[in-house]
């Protein structure tokens, strides 16, 4: 289901490929972006940017990424929309991951911090 | 004061579309805020209920009520036929209290979160989930 597209500094950037990340597919799109953590991608950017809803499936899925990569990588989130910056906000993930407005202003600070 | 009543398939696929189609009805009625809201609850509800609610006639329906106005909407979400009865307001998690990097657990506080009122009991024979949401101007 997800989509993606590799950057400099070995950055891989993820869409979901779904409008909503829910419990019917948030499985997937964990199971899928674990696959590529196993590959050896360790820069990981997930662009919400066409997701509109998520869900707390959705939420495990990405805190069960975070926890895959680890001390290994970094796993980098932007272009929520205000429904999931909310989401985020009343699950206090807000303050476990990196968010970025949108890709150019997240893969500026990743590449510099490479 | 408008009634819509709904269907679904007890499986976690037919989630989704019942979530949208519900939320089709209050478009236009309910702000942002509000919506999104009723979209969390109603997601959470009826995939709990999905994975949850195991009965022996995989044919059970998930019932859905909604009744509106332009200032209040109660969604209704009956069990399938046979399930066992679960309160969320008993089995719910504080989201204070959930690990940050917990995978699961956040679901049911979610809708204590953010329904402004929950209530469950029998109804008509049957278990009811009811979640009320007002509109915040």
């Amino acid at each position: 289901m997800i989509n993606t597209t590799k950057h400099d500094h070995d950055i891989v950037a993820v869409r979901p490929g779904a409008e909503r990340l829910t419990a019917f597919n948030a499985k997937t799109f964990k199971d899928e972006v674990v696959a590529l953590i196993d590959d050896g991608v360790t820069s990981l950017l997930i662009d919400f940017k066409d997701v509109t809803f998520l869900d707390s499936s959705g939420l495990g899925a990405l805190a069960g990424i975070l926890k895959k990569i680890g001390h290994r990588g970094d796993l980098v989130i932007c272009g929520l929309n205000s429904d999931i910056t909310q989401m985020f906000r009343i699950c206090r993930m807000d303050r476990v991951f990196k968010i970025y407005r949108d890709v150019p202003t997240a893969l500026q600070t990743m590449s510099e911090a490479t | 004061m408008t009634s819509r009543t709904f269907h679904m398939p007890n499986r976690i696929d037919a989630v989704d579309p019942m979530v949208l189609a519900l939320k089709g009805q209050l478009e236009g009625i309910l702000a942002d805020e509000t919506m999104f809201r009723f979209d969390i609850c109603l997601s959470e509800a009826l995939a709990n209920l999905v994975v949850h609610a195991k009965t022996d006639n995989e044919n059970a329906q998930i019932e859905v009520t909604l009744d509106f106005t332009e200032s209040i909407v109660k969604a209704e979400v009956s069990d399938p036929d046979g399930a066992q009865a679960f309160d969320i307001r008993d089995n719910a998690t504080e989201l204070s209290n959930v690990d940050e990097m917990a995978e699961s657990g956040r679901g049911l506080g979610l809708i204590l979160e953010c329904a402004d009122a929950v209530d469950y009991g029998m109804v008509r024979n049957r278990n009811r989930l009811s979640m009320t949401f007002l509109q915040r101007t």
